[in-house]
């Protein structure tokens, strides 16, 4: 029964999708290579690319931070390709040592210190990676250090709790809508403004949180996957205790 | 005709692959039928664009609504058409024979899915920087596809991969730092109209630095001591798997590097002194290998060393030449790796194994009529043609080789192991790949007109 539920599901999210692709609005014809000029003849070509990153960012882009509006922007198909290898990587370690992981011999009970300093420290460092993450586009940092920031909670909690884990499901689920959320902003990109992670919204006033078009959201995302990735990874290094 | 934007190829498995734990959650069983659905959309969607790219001539794709080169730029070529038709035609027939094995990991499935993508996002993309990290994302599977036996062998092959891949990595990445230094870009067209500007010993070393990367993943000599380990200790599905889709997509890159991107003084005479050193090495060494994998794998390098000969050629008939080497060596040795995990002479009665595995050696030691001999065929005419005697000869010799040790393969077996028999998906996985093969054997023209046109476009400096 949930075999047939979970084929009809993929099949309809399939269905909705691929409705927008082959049939849907697509005024440039892909065959014809009309979306792009070729750079001997356009004017954007043979000039440095960095120095129109500079010039350029807070125009197109609508961040003061000119490295987010690169890795982003600019460049979001490789970020997205960077997002995937740390998933893979993820997902390669969780293949080897999921079901194989180490038994712990002995436990080391944790300071009292440690214990009683993680409750007080254990929300700032939360607040803080969330603080990064969400202000991606206004200062240094974005969704990757963010992430990191937030995983290394997710440490102390291992290192304070010896013979607890990690809530593992909760994080795949939160990992698996991260992504899907990144992949899903690009590919409305596709039918809401004709090309793949294409920005869609307005950019708002400079400077402000709220702008910046799909640079936020997409800092969001990945803030959550990377926070959740690295949060499963020590989870599945952290050898198990056997009652 | 329908059009579809080139980027689905990468974005739809993706997008798929993030989903699959969820799946996992709500039944186990889906799993497998999910990951066979997302692998056969993605055939489907490469066909429709290799049948767009033969009508009609190079699809370019723009993202992140930027021009090139401040954004990133997708152009598939006719190489790239074919070869993303290949790998996404061929993973899923490979995948079909994981049905009926206990073992069900959704992790492999994903992984699965992730090297598919990335081996097809290296084919189609037109920026380099982008074509690293696809790399990247291939490699990082691959190793966890590798280790996914858990046995001694298989980590050994695993570290080993790890190790040579990492290193490859840092040189590519070196390689594209020295370019963007220089020329302030990354895009594939704008590196190759104002490559002549930057100074030749940086582009010696740019062109050094990228094509020690990229062996890696394409098993060229000095750098694929990987190769034969990671084939012995992986399962023989994934090893079928690695020989169709990533040292595929190395090697693309690698045609495209020498064609397009640096051409430099002496860089074919390079490629075809490192082609020849791995097809010798290579096929010396299979003959001397017991183990049916490793032998297979030494003739899986003897391979790629014989693509990067007819690459090397630089010219139309022999490019022509190495679109059949690949497309025989991406389904044969699938089959081949699937077919003789447990081959004795006595599974040789069952039809169903015997005749695909004698069809798929045939094809790679290049008998008439299949796609190994069309390859080697027009090989030989080109080189034949302008002169070069000793490669000729150089090239049959090994051959000659070839055909001793899978003679000697055919007719004792391997007599190592003990036959378990063969299950039913993995038997209907060979004979796919055994009709497809006799099909490519057949009607060869389907084939070479894109690949005359393949030919001509990056012989032109084209994509």
């Amino acid at each position: 029964m949930r075999k047939y539920v979970a084929i009809i599901i993929s099949a309809l999210i399939f269905i909705v999708l691929a409705h927008f692709f082959i049939t849907g609005n697509a005024p440039i014809n892909y065959l014809t290579g009309g979306k792009y000029t070729n750079p001997i003849t356009h004017e954007q070509a043979n000039q440095s690319v960095p120095q129109q990153y500079l010039n350029d960012s807070r125009k197109d882009t609508g961040a003061p931070n000119v490295v987010t509006a690169i890795v982003v922007e600019y460049r979001g198909f490789d970020t997205l390709g960077e997002v995937t290898v740390l998933f893979t990587a993820a997902t390669g370690l969780a293949l080897l040592i999921e079901e194989y992981r180490r038994k712990m011999e002995e436990i080391v009970e944790p300071n009292f210190i440690v214990k009683i300093a993680s409750i007080v420290v254990l929300p700032f460092i939360v607040i803080v990676g969330t603080y990064i993450f969400i202000h991606g586009h206004l200062t240094p940092g974005g969704g990757f250090p963010g992430g990191a920031v937030i995983a290394s909670g997710f440490l102390l909690l291992l290192l304070v709790h010896t013979t607890k884990g990690l809530p593992e499901k909760k994080l795949s689920i939160t990992e698996s809508f991260a992504g899907m959320t990144y992949a899903l902003i690009g590919l409305l990109g596709l039918v809401l403004a004709n090309e793949f992670l294409q920005n869609y919204l307005p950019l708002g006033i400079f400077g402000t949180v709220f702008s910046a078009g799909i640079i936020p959201l997409i800092y969001i995302a990945i803030g959550f996957k990377v926070g959740s990735e690295l949060g499963g990874i020590l989870h599945n290094l952290k050898g198990v205790h056997e009652e | 005709m329908v059009s579809i934007p080139p980027v689905l190829l990468i974005a739809f498995p993706l997008f798929f692959a993030f989903l699959a734990p969820l799946i996992n959650m709500v039944s186990k069983k889906a799993v497998k039928p999910y990951t066979l659905f997302v692998l056969l959309l993605n055939t489907l969607f490469a066909s429709i664009i290799f049948l767009n790219v033969s009508s009609g001539g190079v699809i370019y794709e723009q993202l992140s609504g930027f021009y090139p080169p401040i954004g990133i730029l997708l152009s598939v070529g006719y190489l790239g058409a074919i070869l993303a038709l290949l790998i996404n035609l061929l993973s899923p027939i490979v995948y079909i024979s994981y049905f009926g094995d206990a073992k069900n990991s959704v992790k492999f499935s994903m992984l699965y899915m992730l090297v598919t993508a990335s081996s097809t996002g290296i084919v189609i993309t037109g920026d380099l920087f982008n074509m690293f990290v696809f790399f990247e994302i291939t490699a990082v599977g691959s190793y966890g596809l590798v280790a996914s036996m858990r046995t001694k062998k298989a980590f050994e092959g695993a570290f080993k991969y790890i190790v040579l891949g990492s290193v490859g990595s840092a040189f590519i990445l070196l390689g594209i730092a020295t370019i963007y230094g220089y020329l302030k870009t990354l895009n594939f067209y704008d590196i190759a109209l104002r490559i002549s500007s930057m100074p030749p010993t940086a582009r010696l070393m740019a062109f050094i630095f990228l094509i020690i990367g990229i062996g890696v993943e394409a098993e060229i000599f000095p750098l694929n001591g990987w190769v034969p380990d990671a084939y012995e200790g992986s399962s023989h599905r994934v090893a079928s798997f690695l020989s169709l889709g990533p040292s595929k997509a190395g090697i693309y890159a690698i045609a495209r590097l020498l064609f397009t991107l640096i051409p430099i003084m002496g860089g074919f005479e390079l490629a075809l002194l490192l082609g020849l050193l791995t097809l010798i090495i290579g096929e010396l060494a299979a003959l001397k290998q017991k183990e049916i994998k490793r032998m297979l794998a030494y003739s899986s390098i003897g391979q790629m060393g014989l693509i990067l000969v007819a690459f090397s050629m630089d010219s139309r008939m022999a490019f022509v030449a190495a679109i059949f080497l690949m497309i025989s060596h991406a389904m044969a040795k699938s089959l081949l790796f699937l077919g003789t995990r447990n081959y004795t002479v006595g599974s040789l009665k069952n039809p169903f194994v015997s005749v695909p595995i004698f069809i798929g050696v045939l094809s790679i030691i290049g008998m008439p009529p299949f796609p190994g001999f069309w390859g080697k065929w027009y090989l030989m005419v080109d080189m034949a043609s302008q002169g070069f005697w000793t490669i000729i000869l150089l090239v049959i010799l090994a051959a000659i080789v070839e055909a001793v040790y899978y003679a000697r393969f055919l007719f004792k077996g391997t007599g190592t192991e003990k036959s378990e028999g063969i299950s039913k998906s993995e038997m209907t996985a060979i004979v796919i790949l055994a009709l497809l093969l006799v099909l490519v054997g057949l009607f060869p023209q389907y084939i070479y007109a894109p690949a005359v046109n393949a030919a001509s476009s990056f012989l032109g400096g084209g994509p």
